[in-house]
Formats: C-alpha cells, sequence, structure tokens
C-alpha cells in the first residue's frame, strides 16, 4: 500500500478478508475504496447513497483515516479536492440531485487534474424524481461539469463490480490524474450477493506519479508538466505547487495569456484522456462469433441483458451477442468497432430514454442497420421486455 | 534598485515567463493584505522556526482571491468561488498539520461561500481567513454586496441598496470562530500581529480587513482610506460609539475538528479490541 | 427443489415488518452456509414504516444474471395487499405462505402454509421479532434446501447481541409452527 500522510501510528482496522463475503454494494464500495488506500471522505446524505457514508464513517477511523458529514454536496465535492492535494485518497458517494450541485467541482478537478472518487447512485430524475433506480445521470456524467473537459465514468454490474470498480477507480485518478466517476445505479447498491475477494496481494493499487519518484527539484518542478500525466507533488513537501483553473501553462503561469497556450492546455487534457481511452476503457462481451444481432448494456441492466441474450439464443435460436460496457467515459468507440463485424440489428436497453444510444449509434454507424434503444424509467428491465422487443424486432 | 523584502515570497517568473506583475489595482487594499500576510509568515519561518513547506494559501474568486493566484512561492489553490474553506477542511482531513491561510472577500466569503463559512467556524477547523472586505463584489464591476451599507449606489442598485449589511465578525462569532479579529487597511503591525495569532490558534481565526477599492469608490485610495479611519473606533471605546469596532474582538480558543477526530479515531480502534 | 436452478423467493408486506431483514438473512443463510449464489434486492416507499415493502431471494447453483423474481416459487405475503399484488407471479405449483391475521382472502383451491409471526412474537415478548418467526417457518417448509442451522446462525448474526437469545426463540416457535399443523386449505 501507498504512504500516507497520517503517520506512523499503529490502527487495528482489518482489510475485508480473503474469501466469499455477503455484502450489500453499498458496503463492497467501501471495502473497496479501503483497499484501494482511502483515507478521507467526506459526504451528505442523500436516498440512495447514504449507506455508502454511513459505512465509511464506521470504518475509515479504524484505520486512521478521516469522515466528515459536510453542510451540503458541494462542500463534499471540494472536501475531496483539498484532501487530495493534501495527498489523500479520497470518495465521496451522492445520488442524481446531489451529482448535480458537484459539476462545478467536477470541472475545477478536471482543469487541475486533481484525482478523486465520486460515486452517483443514480435515481430517477428531473426535480426530487424518485428514489428508485435510473441510468438518467450517464450523459451528465461527461458533459454535466461545464467546458471540454473529459473525464472517467465506470458502470457496476454487481456487487462484485462495486467492490472491483471502486479499487479500479482509485486506480485511475491517481494514474491518470483526474476525478473519476462510478455511475451506480440504486439497483447495485442496494443488492446483496456474493463477493469473493482475493488474496489482498494480488490486488494493484497505484499511487500518483511524484516528482520526487522523477528526481524533479521543487525549483525545476512544473505542476502541469513534464509528461502527459503530470507528477503531482503533495502539499506539505515544499514543492509550492499552486494549483490553478485558470487556463495555464505547464509551470501553472496564468500570466502571457495567448490563445495557442490556452489551446495547448486543453489538447493536452483531452489527450491525456480520451487520446488513452484504448488504455483506459474496458467492454465485456460474450457469443460475438457469429452473431446476427449485438444487445449492448452497461450498469445493472446488463443483468437483465445478459438473461434475455441467453433466452432469445437458447430458446428462440436467435444468434445474439453481448456487450457490456465497463466504462462509459471516454467513450470506447474504437473498442466496439474492433468487436463487431457486421450485424442487423444493436439493440440498446437502457434506465432512460437513450442516452448512451447516441454514442454507440454514431460508433457502430456503418457496421448495422439499425440500432433500437429499449428504454425503462423507474425500473430495472426485465427480461420479457428484452425478449419481447428483439423477438417482435427480428421477425418482421 | 530596491527590492520588496517580500518579494521572497513570490514567483517573478517561470519557465512561460513573467508571472508578475499582479493585477491589482493602484492603490488596492488586498495588495496590503498581502504584504501584512507575508510579513507574518517571514516572522514565523525565521524567528519561530515554522517550516515554510507546512503554509498552505488556499483562495476562491475576486479580487482578494488574486491574492494566491500563480505566484506565491508557497504551496497554494486557486480555487472555486466561494468554497475554499471547504476545500481547507479537506486538506487539514488529510494533513492536520497544514497551516492553512485563506484568502477571501465579502462576497466570496458571506454570499455564495456563505453556508461554508458559518460551518467551517462552527466546526472550529484549524485555518486562519484573511477577509478583505471592501463592500462591493470589485472584480466584476462593483455590484452590491452583502456587506455593502444601506442606500449605496452601485451597477445593481441603480437606485440605492435597500438591503442591510452583514456585521461578518458578529457572524463569525456565532458561528463560532474561536478568534476574531477585524482591522482596518492602514494597520499593518496590528493586522500582522493578527495573522501571527491567527496562526497560533489552533482553531478557525477570522480577520476581517476593511479595505478601500478606490476603482469602484470613486475616490483616491488616500481618501478612501482615510474614510475607513472615520467610521470605525477602537473595540476599547466601541460602546459609546456609533462605529465600526476594530481590534481583537472575540478570542474562546477551543479543540480544532482535526484534535477532536482524535477521539473518534480513538473510540474506533477501541471497539475493535 | 432443485439447487441447480433459478429458485426464486419473494417476501412482502409493510415497512416495520422486518421484511427486508428475511430477505437479508435469507440470502445469507444460502451464500455463506450453503455455499450458493443468490441475490437479495429490496424496494420500498419512502416512508419508514407504513408504506409497501418488498424483498426478493433469487438463489442458484450457478451464475445469477437477472437479480429480481419473474416467477416466484415462495411467495411470503405479510398484508392482504401484498397477497394481492403478488399472487399472480407466484407459480402455479409455488409455495405461499401468509400471516393469517393480516392475510384472510387467499385465492379459492390454493394450498399454503400458514404462521401468525406478529402474534407468536408479541408471545415471545415483542412484535419487533416477527421476521425470525417468518424465518424459523421458512426453515419447515424449505428444509430440503436449506439446513435450519444456516438459517439459525444467519439469524444470529443480523440482529442486536442482545436479542438473539429472543429472536431464536421466535424462530423455533415459527418452525414448530409449520412442523405441526396440517396444510390450509381455502374454502
Amino acid at each position: 500500500m501507498d504512504e500516507t500522510v497520517l503517520g506512523e501510528k499503529k490502527y487495528r482496522g482489518e482489510f475485508i478478508k480473503p474469501g466469499r463475503h455477503y455484502l450489500e454494494g453499498s458496503e463492497a464500495c467501501v471495502e473497496g475504496a479501503l483497499l484501494a488506500g482511502m483515507k478521507v471522505y467526506a459526504g451528505y446524505p442523500i436516498t440512495p447513497a447514504s449507506e455508502i457514508m454511513e459505512h465509511a464513517s464506521r470504518r475509515l477511523p479504524q484505520f486512521g483515516g478521516r469522515f466528515i458529514q459536510m453542510e451540503d454536496e458541494i462542500s463534499a465535492a471540494c472536501t475531496l479536492i483539498g484532501a487530495s492535494w493534501a495527498g489523500a485518497k479520497a470518495m465521496t458517494a451522492t445520488s442524481s440531485p446531489g451529482f448535480s450541485l458537484m459539476q462545478e467541482a467536477i470541472s475545477f478537478s478536471i482543469m487541475t487534474e486533481t484525482p478523486l472518487v465520486i460515486v452517483d447512485v443514480q435515481r430517477p430524475g428531473p426535480g426530487q424524481g424518485y428514489i428508485t433506480t435510473s441510468q438518467e445521470d450517464v450523459m451528465q456524467a461527461r458533459y454535466g461539469h461545464h467546458g471540454e473537459g473529459p473525464i472517467i465514468a465506470l458502470a457496476p454490474s454487481s456487487v462484485q463490480d462495486m467492490f472491483e470498480l471502486t479499487i479500479e477507480a482509485f486506480n485511475l485518478s491517481e494514474k491518470w490524474r483526474t476525478p473519476v466517476l462510478i455511475m451506480a445505479e440504486e439497483t447495485v447498491a442496494h443488492m446483496r450477493e456474493q463477493l469473493i475477494v482475493p488474496e489482498l496481494d494480488t490486488i494493484e493499487i497505484i499511487g500518483r506519479k511524484k516528482p520526487q519518484g522523477l528526481g524533479i527539484t521543487p525549483e525545476n518542478y512544473l505542476p502541469y508538466g513534464h509528461e502527459l500525466v503530470p507528477p503531482m507533488a503533495n502539499f506539505g513537501e515544499g514543492y509550492n505547487i499552486n494549483h490553478v483553473s485558470l487556463a495555464h501553462h505547464a509551470d501553472g503561469n496564468v500570466g502571457n495569456y495567448s490563445l495557442k497556450a490556452h489551446r495547448e492546455n486543453i489538447e493536452r487534457l483531452h489527450q491525456k484522456i480520451e487520446g488513452s481511452v484504448n488504455e483506459i476503457a474496458r467492454v465485456e462481451s460474450q457469443f460475438l462469433g457469429d452473431c446476427d444481432h449485438v444487445l449492448i448494456c452497461y450498469g445493472s441492466v446488463a443483468r437483465t441483458g445478459l438473461e434475455a441474450v441467453k433466452e432469445v439464443r437458447e430458446l428462440h435460436g436467435i444468434k445474439m451477442g453481448f456487450i457490456r460496457l465497463v466504462t462509459l467515459w471516454p467513450f470506447p468507440e474504437e473498442i466496439l468497432r474492433n468487436l463487431i463485424s457486421t450485424v442487423k440489428t444493436v439493440f440498446v436497453p437502457e434506465m432512460n430514454l437513450g442516452m448512451m444510444k447516441h454514442p454507440i449509434a454514431e460508433a457502430l454507424r456503418d457496421k448495422c442497420d439499425q440500432v433500437i434503444s429499449i428504454p425503462e424509467i423507474g425500473a430495472l428491465h426485465n427480461p420479457e421486455k428484452l425478449v419481447d422487443k428483439v423477438l417482435e424486432v427480428s421477425t418482421c | 534598485m530596491l527590492k520588496h523584502p517580500m518579494l521572497e515570497y513570490i514567483k517573478e517568473e517561470g519557465s512561460s515567463g513573467m508571472r508578475l506583475p499582479h493585477i491589482l489595482c493602484p492603490g488596492c487594499g488586498a495588495g496590503q493584505v498581502l504584504n501584512y500576510t507575508l510579513h507574518a509568515v517571514d516572522d514565523l519561518i525565521k524567528e519561530e522556526g515554522v517550516k515554510k513547506e507546512n503554509f498552505v494559501f488556499i483562495s476562491g474568486v475576486g479580487c482578494s482571491s488574486r491574492l494566491t493566484s500563480h505566484y506565491l512561492d508557497f504551496d497554494s489553490g486557486w480555487t472555486i468561488h466561494g468554497r475554499s474553506l471547504a476545500i481547507a477542511t479537506g486538506a487539514l482531513l488529510a494533513n492536520p498539520e497544514l497551516k492553512i491561510i485563506v484568502f477571501t472577500g465579502d462576497g466570496d466569503a458571506a454570499a455564495i461561500g456563505g453556508n461554508h463559512f458559518i460551518h467551517a467556524f462552527r466546526r472550529n477547523i484549524n485555518v486562519t481567513v484573511l477577509c478583505v472586505n471592501n463592500g462591493l463584489y470589485g472584480m466584476t464591476g462593483g455590484q452590491v454586496a452583502p456587506t455593502t451599507l444601506p442606500f449605496v449606489n452601485t451597477p445593481t442598485t441603480p437606485y440605492g441598496n435597500i438591503e442591510d449589511a452583514f456585521d461578518l465578525c458578529k457572524l463569525a462569532e456565532v458561528a463560532g470562530a474561536s478568534y476574531i479579529s477585524r482591522w482596518i487597511t492602514a494597520q499593518p503591525m496590528q493586522i500582522i500581529k493578527a495573522v501571527k495569532k491567527g496562526i497560533a490558534n489552533k482553531g478557525a481565526s477570522f480577520i476581517e480587513v476593511l479595505s478601500q477599492c478606490p476603482v469602484h469608490e470613486h475616490e483616491t485610495p488616500v481618501d478612501s482610506m482615510n474614510a475607513l479611519k472615520e467610521i470605525t473606533v477602537p473595540v476599547k471605546k466601541a460602546e459609546s460609539s456609533d462605529k465600526i469596532p476594530v481590534g481583537e474582538l472575540h478570542f474562546a480558543p477551543r479543540p480544532s475538528w482535526t484534535e477532536r477526530y482524535e477521539s473518534v479515531i480513538e473510540k474506533a480502534n477501541q471497539r475493535l479490541s | 427443489m432443485k439447487k441447480d436452478n433459478r429458485f426464486e423467493i419473494r417476501i412482502a408486506g409493510f415497512g416495520g415488518q422486518g421484511v427486508v431483514t428475511i430477505g437479508k438473512v435469507l440470502g445469507s443463510a444460502f451464500t455463506i452456509y450453503e455455499g450458493l449464489n443468490s441475490v437479495n434486492t429490496r424496494s420500498y416507499g419512502p416512508e419508514s414504516r407504513g408504506g409497501a415493502c418488498r424483498s426478493e431471494v433469487v438463489v442458484s447453483q450457478g451464475e445469477i444474471h437477472y437479480p429480481s423474481v419473474r416467477k416466484a416459487d415462495v411467495l411470503v405475503a405479510l398484508s392482504q395487499t401484498a397477497l394481492d399484488k403478488y399472487m399472480k407471479d407466484l407459480k402455479e405449483d409455488g409455495i405461499l405462505l401468509v400471516d393469517p391475521n393480516s392475510v384472510k382472502d387467499v385465492p379459492k383451491g390454493f394450498v399454503y402454509f400458514k404462521v401468525p409471526a406478529m402474534e407468536i412474537a408479541h408471545s415471545v415478548g415483542n412484535v419487533k421479532f416477527q421476521n425470525s418467526v417468518v424465518l424459523g417457518a421458512l426453515a419447515a417448509i424449505l428444509e430440503s434446501m436449506i439446513k435450519k442451522e444456516s438459517l439459525k446462525l444467519a439469524v444470529s448474526e443480523n440482529v442486536p447481541p442482545n436479542t438473539i437469545e429472543k429472536n431464536i426463540e421466535a424462530f423455533e416457535a415459527g418452525w414448530a409452527r409449520i412442523v405441526t399443523a396440517k396444510l390450509a386449505v381455502a374454502e
């Protein structure tokens, strides 16, 4: 595990043991975060994400970490920024209305290249909407923050995912010096199922690259320079790092403004994430060998999706392939295109009125005859809904 | 040519060229506050052996928030309008040993930042807040602020301000700040001393500095500073006067948030044994 | 009952009856003590007490994809509303368990089990123990699928430590009621 700034005291907190467990998604998320090295959690109560915060409040101090319930979601997100700057891995969890409040902080984190993890346990909107499940924030994840700033967003489908993807989220945030979103839903946060924890020393934990590690002295340090992913000094290390979110030069200077320097700043941010999509993004697939159609889904809908795909294959003889987007953003366009040669119909079931359908349709525009959205608001699709749609479309 | 002694703590230039000059207007009070703060920090580093790398400067948005900007030779963060105290809270949760100084203005602290203002003080987080109060939104053109006096004309109160002004120090006291003082920009030695006291106080220290804004007040800096002298009175004589009291207004130290969280860590670990 | 196929259990009633706990304990018993895969989901209204509440457990030896009930093998209905709403999703040869004090109207000719959970819990000491009564009843009904000991262990791990004894007592009472009762037939 990487160093913490919290000193040498001995704490009695123990990581979740290797083996078989039975946990709620919310708990699995926190256990993954602790293993990843989370030391600060700042949150605000909101249904259906409060369980993550409550679990963190109990566990964090066992490891000498610090938990705080802030006065609103805005300050919760901002607390993560300060914690990260001072060297701690930090996380919060919220739901859709709180996610809206955090967008300015997310934009700021992108521009200042601040590692942090935000879990959005999505619920329907707009407004208060309801307290059940949804995938209505998946576009907001990419475009909700102002400005052209790329981001990484993951979509967990199970309790195992809530554990593994949380660790992955921390690793990605540290490796790419960026905020990372976990786009969960009420379904997967409240679901209880088996969790298999591997031997702890087989779990890779990544910490941010430091200038000290690259032999860069404070005098020569460029907070936004040196490499595509700039090494990051923490507060208190004598590197005199200036975090700024006006368009800046590599040394953190916001003076000597030029369009050229401004554009270089933004282009590097994009190159860092969007340009690295094939390294960052993950997609899972089954039955693509000789499929006529393919079903593409993410999050809990992948549970229904796989059930439906197996049913249409086994009971109706339809050659349906299955793709699950583990990473929503950066959008894995090339990875998707490489998985599919040509199909007749692409089905995209989502717990919204059709959002990821758009980048999917664009990515596969020349690889399929049509893209059909299967929307559902407020609840997880049942397999009948998907099977009926597939039968309807494939028999005409 | 003589060099300003506090330039020791300023990055004048970097690999991308000059970082100075700063953008502050001639006669601005914010620059004075930066000068006094750096003097205080300089004293602490040179005379009391406080490590330079432990100082962190955080600011939000506005003229006074420009004091961190990109030229302080310290760890710093020039952050989101009104949210410096939340960000400072996070830094302290990760490293309670940091000596955090927050530069803010009256709008940044008490309008958009109002919620974080009261909670940071309620929690008594270990931070020293320098609030440069010029009674308006300077950066954006002089609009009315929660600290603008009644009847004043501004670009958004062209018929006169109908609202009453916050007393920021009273607000800070009721919220729970443990050290509170108010000064005007023409009190360099007092402010330097106050900043040192604020940093030494292991809790929330709020230092309000009433400042001139010559550009938006349409006055000369000297006239403006004299006006500040005229509307204020030393706190010892405040009772028999209508004027705004300046000086040390409140000092009631109590354990900071991170000190108290130690008991949470202890309890959490005891229950595991 | 086959363990290798999906087996679906739905519990429904009002908030405050322990519907969620029943699902949680069942899932825990299947997953930890029987080594099966299980998924437990729940849904409820925003009210802390009194709103409609539903908990589901899907069990399988293999991987479970769709996490909710499609056609229940077991329905536990602790309120009339719950029965009325979910009867149609119960398999024709499915198992129905009701609290007869809350559920009076059962479809004609349907064979089902009865356990007056609230009444028994009250006699043990507190109506809060009704979920353990139901779990005891389920332990008897699902004897071929899950060991009584597994459920008892799961109960003791999911209740406040100072109430374990009483909860086990309630569990045993629910168990006993099923074992000794005859199946009821609706008139």
